[in-house]
């Protein structure tokens, strides 16, 4: 087991370098950062320009400058992934990339982070009901909910839960639901009865969102893997050793169908990452999405590259941790 | 817990002997989108303590469906009615609570596929221990302890190990003998065992079928045991049931069943079968037609369209299973059950000391030609011949650069010639290169080292394009009639492809297809339509017709009948000596199954490990086997005769196949061999140990590969 989560902690290395590369080559070679003050009117004298080169490190060559991105060897000591310093941003010299990601990762891993874990609580519970209960009027209700869910572009359907909050708070005029902003600073120094209700009104309908876009296919996949497990032998054998349906159910069959749901939710946190980008963006939060788009805004390079590669980063240590899950869950991996 | 038994106590005294399981009416109907299946229709019988009863029957006959009803264990749709009673106590419509009390308990089963029987998950200790605590109210070490004993029961060597292991570590044998353990280890009544072997090798069938015995020694179990294999049965019961078309049609005494069957699908059943203990220039005598579909059952008796003695009656009304005459004591009581001869068919009694050649033969009197006539003028041409055949198949390691860390040693020097209109087979267990080499031979993957020449020109190393003719030549059937068709062409496309491959004719391709679906048994009228619209057999002989198209000289036959049942088996194989016969063919016939080469084969080439073990005509082969793993696999296929299968001598193989990619030393056999084991000295084992036995011949061709090959009469 060691030797088998050693390998693949080192076989996610490479990929990582690659990933940052690719970043790197990427965002350097789409788009001037000093575009903006090169069109400003009356034009910026060449020394301005220059200064600003300098500044962002644009004066020396792309290799040079992957170089110092990663060591900071040779940078001003605003630059170099591995010291902690994320390079100097076009929104101002007094702007810091490093710190402005942080505070954002949390605000979005907090939704992320609640919307993965509702939709794969919710797919479970779904897609076992739906595969016990296979043809019946609940597993085509549960179908149509989850390819409902599936059909509507992200963007849109933030766009109908955010009106359908405003016309329930009309509703019952009063404020449950809060639609705008993630509400963070509003609640603090408050009891924490009230910070978990603020919370609550400011996360459920993004979340919800969220939740919807993942939880339709993996349901659907839980399903499937469900009703696959059912019919096998080996569930046969545990019912005619004489194990309670109930028993049968969780020990033999769930946890074996869970197997390949590991792969599948790891796989997906790229395209959660991708939805979360929208719902703030709908639901005006303060997160990594609105990082990103002020940055592609900017042109700012340092910021996009630190924003791709951190949500490389996850991506990669996903499947890892996927990886070395599904070794535990399933022995026939371990030692091959 | 009091109610429970008093309950069964109760039941005892009722019947008033000791029946275990008794059925009654039972039916099993599915709903489908074309209207009811019905699976399983009135099947009755019972079943006393410590007897064993085979239930045979081809596939789709619905003898697993009735032991999923008596279990409980069918889906959720099926309506199942009738009555079975486990002990006295009905189990029909029990609900999940009371029910699970008597599976496992009562009544356990064993499943045909041991690889997908066990829950890769869990270790086997855990497994063995769960059916134990499911029932027992005891400590997870005491289950263990359980657990352990019975692995030592079902003969696992080193059990407190395998305890440990999951299943993917077990080979199938092993896997499922684990199963046995399982179903026995609250000691149950009845042990449920739907085609326990199938899925195995002959060899280590005979070991799994010891382990069954050895279970049902320890707990007393009665025994239902589901089979289409004939020869099993006969080894291993006291009464058996024919199952056709969801009904039983025939129930005795296995002796009864077996010598004077009484309705005609039994008897048809026994006659199609290639017998080892049967005289090879016999002709099989198949059932024409196909089992009828369960949706679109005949208004009488179901085996009528098949039947050649069937009258309007039989088109008419359904034959009830009755009493045959002839039988002592007329009268049917429920306590003579088990001794009785039943039937279901309107003319039993004209069966008396009918065999099976005289009725289903009557209409094609066809005499096979002596085999041995030409031989003697001269001796034919080498066609395919084969020297020193290597192939390894590289393992590589799991990391991004794939070294190189063995190799399966799939094929280790096998030479073999073809000779023109000859039938050479092919013969081994899974895992043998029995495959590879007809692969080899066909320049269908790269050799690792050797040479094969067709008609003198070497085949390796030629181009796919340079191969291309010579192709024409050598053509290939598949085991599988299902996965080889592709199902999106009709017939005449399928059949008609390699002459528009070939380039041939495109005016006198139609005209072709409708002779060879001819040539094959077939209506030539059916080209147009697509292969899902036949059955397994016929779906064969459309795999031949396209081998046919180009007029080979050779056909390579990779097990073509292993995966269709007796009755559909027999014709295929006459229809291939026919083809043989009519069109000097020369086959290259893999197979596993002795009973058909000794039929169809003139030479035979026994594999074991990647290596020729032994090889002589068949005659030679099977009437004085050399090499210790011949006679091996010849005492271990059971024989479709009662008398003489529990009263043959047996030479038993143990353990299983040792892996291809780290063979034993010297002689591959000897991890296994029965004579190393028991007859040899320590100084004749170390040259069994250290020096590879070269493939000898020991007179007239009879060649074999053993240091110390002895001559063993087995059949």
């Amino acid at each position: 087991m060691l030797v088998y989560t050693m390998r693949r902690v080192l076989g996610a290395l490479p990929v990582l370098v690659l990933a940052s590369i690719l970043t790197f080559v990427m965002i350097d070679v789409s788009g001037d950062p000093l575009a903006d003050i090169r069109m400003q009117q009356p034009p910026p004298t060449e020394e301005v320009i220059q200064q600003a080169e300098a500044r962002l490190y644009l004066d020396r060559s792309m290799p040079e400058r992957y170089w110092l991105w990663m060591t900071g060897i040779g940078g001003n000591g605003d630059i170099g992934l591995l010291q902690g310093e994320f390079g100097p941003s076009t929104q101002g010299p007094h702007y810091e990339i490093g710190p402005a990601i942080a505070e954002r990762l949390w605000t979005t891993l907090r939704l992320v982070g609640a919307a993965m874990v509702f939709a794969l609580g919710l797919a479970i519970i779904t897609g076992v009901i739906s595969a016990l209960r296979q043809y019946s009027k609940l597993d085509y209700t549960l179908t149509f909910v989850g390819f409902l869910a599936l059909a509507m572009p992200t963007f849109w359907l933030a766009g109908i839960m955010q009106a359908a909050g405003v016309k329930f708070n009309q509703l019952v005029d009063e404020q449950v639901f809060a639609t705008i902003g993630d509400g963070r600073f509003r609640a603090q120094g408050e009891p924490l009865g009230d910070q978990f209700l603020n919370a609550f009104a400011h996360m459920a309908l993004p979340t919800l969102v969220l939740m919807l876009i993942s939880f339709a296919s993996w349901s659907r996949y839980q399903r499937t893997s469900m009703l696959e497990v059912m019919n096998s032998d080996y569930v046969r054998l545990a019912r005619a050793k004489g194990l309670r349906n109930h028993v049968v159910i969780r020990r033999h069959a769930l946890r074996t169908a869970l197997i390949p749901l590991t792969t599948v939710v790891a796989i997906s946190v790229a395209s959660v990452i991708d939805g979360a980008i929208l719902t703030e963006v709908v639901f005006q939060w303060r997160g990594l999405g609105d990082f990103f788009i002020t940055a592609v805004d900017n042109n700012d390079s340092y910021a996009l590259m630190g924003w791709l590669l951190l949500s490389g980063v996850i991506v990669i240590v996903a499947n890892l941790v996927a990886d070395l899950l599904y070794a535990v869950l399933d022995p026939r991996i371990r030692y091959e | 817990m009091t109610t429970e038994y008093m309950n069964e106590e109760h039941a005892t005294v009722e019947t008033g002997d000791d029946v275990v399981l008794e059925v009654t009416d039972l039916s099993v109907t599915f709903p489908s989108d074309d209207g009811p299946l019905p699976a399983v229709r009135e099947v009755s019988y019972v079943l006393r303590r410590g007897e064993a009863l085979g239930i045979v029957g081809e596939s789709g006959s619905g003898k697993s469906v009735t032991s999923m009803a008596i279990m409980g264990l069918l889906p959720r749709n099926a309506q199942v009615e009738g009555s079975t009673r486990v002990l006295g106590q009905e189990i029909i419509g029990l609900n999940d609570k009371e029910i699970s009390k008597v599976r496992g308990k009562k009544i356990a089963m064993i499943f045909q596929d041991p690889l997908t029987s066990l829950n890769p998950v869990y270790t086997i200790g855990y497994q063995i221990a769960e059916a134990v605590l499911a029932h027992k109210k005891v400590s997870k070490q005491a289950a263990m302890k359980r657990a352990l004993e019975l692995l030592e029961v079902v003969g696992i060597p080193s059990p407190e190990q395998r305890l440990r292991q999951y299943p993917h570590e077990l080979s199938g044998g092993m896997r499922q003998r684990v199963v046995i353990a399982i179903a026995m280890a609250n000691e149950p009544d009845v042990i449920i065992a739907d085609e326990p072997t199938t899925a195995l090798d002959v060899t280590v069938q005979a070991q799994v079928l010891d382990a069954l015995q050895r279970a049902r020694r320890e707990t007393g179990a009665a025994l239902v045991l589901i089979t289409h294999d004939l020869g099993v049965v006969a080894g291993q019961v006291d009464r058996v049931g024919v199952m056709y078309a969801g009904r039983i049609v025939e129930m005795g005494p296995v002796e009864e069943v077996f010598y004077r069957p009484r309705m005609p699908y039994a008897l048809g059943l026994l006659g199609s079968l290639p017998r080892l203990d049967g005289d090879a220039s016999d002709r099989l005598t198949p059932i024409l037609g196909s089992p009828p579909s369960l949706r679109d059952l005949p208004p009488g008796c179901g085996f009528a369209p098949r039947c050649p003695m069937a009258r309007d009656r039989c088109h008419e009304e359904e034959p009830r299973l009755l009493l045959t005459t002839g039988d002592t004591g007329g009268e049917s009581s429920a306590a003579d059950d088990t001794i009785v001869h039943r039937s279901a068919c309107h003319f039993s009694e004209e069966l008396a000391g009918v065999e099976a050649t005289d009725l289903f033969q009557a209409g094609e009197e066809r005499e096979k030609a002596p085999k041995d006539a030409p031989e003697t003028l001269v001796e034919p041409e080498v066609l395919l011949s084969a020297t020193d055949l290597v192939k390894h198949f590289p393992i590589r390691s799991k990391g991004i650069l794939r070294r190189k860390v063995g190799e399966v040693q799939a094929v280790s020097g096998i030479s073999l010639d073809l000779r023109e209109k000859e039938t050479l087979a092919l013969v081994g267990e899974s895992g043998c290169g029995k495959s590879t080499t007809a692969r080899l031979l066909l320049n269908l993957i790269k050799l690792t080292s050797g040479e094969v020449t067709y008609m003198g020109q070497p085949l390796q190393g030629l181009t796919d394009r340079r191969m291309r003719p010579l192709r024409k030549d050598l053509q290939l059937v598949f085991q599988d009639p299902f996965a080889s068709l592709d199902p999106r062409m009709t017939v005449s496309d399928i059949i008609g492809e390699p002459m528009r491959i070939h380039g041939d004719g495109h005016r006198d391709a139609r005209k072709r297809v409708k002779e060879l679906l001819e040539l094959v048994g077939l209506n030539p009228e059916h080209g147009s339509r697509y292969p899902h619209e036949f059955s397994g057999g016929q779906r064969q002989r459309i795999g031949v017709a396209r081998a046919l198209s180009l007029n080979p000289r050779v056909l390579v036959l990779d097990e073509p009948v292993s995966a269709l049942d007796v009755s559909i088996q027999a014709g295929v194989i006459n229809l291939l000596e026919d083809l043989q016969d009519e069109l000097g063919l020369s086959y290259l016939f893999v197979s596993h199954d002795l009973s058909v080469v000794k039929h169809i084969a003139d030479r035979v080439a026994v594999m074991y490990l990647g290596k020729m073990m032994e090889t002589a005509t068949t005659e030679q082969l099977f009437k004085a086997p050399a090499h210790p793993y011949t006679q091996a696999l010849i005492s271990a296929i059971p024989l479709p005769d009662p008398i003489k299968e529990r009263t043959r001598e047996r030479i038993i193989v143990t353990g299983d196949i040792p892996s291809p990619a780290n063979p034993p030393s010297g002689c591959r056999f000897r991890t296994r061999c029965s004579k190393f084991a028991n007859e040899l000295s320590d100084a004749e084992r170390t040259k069994c140990v250290e020096e590879p036995p070269e493939l000898l011949d020991r007179g007239s061709g009879h060649r074999d590969a053993c240091h110390y090959s002895q001559v063993v009469e087995l059949i």
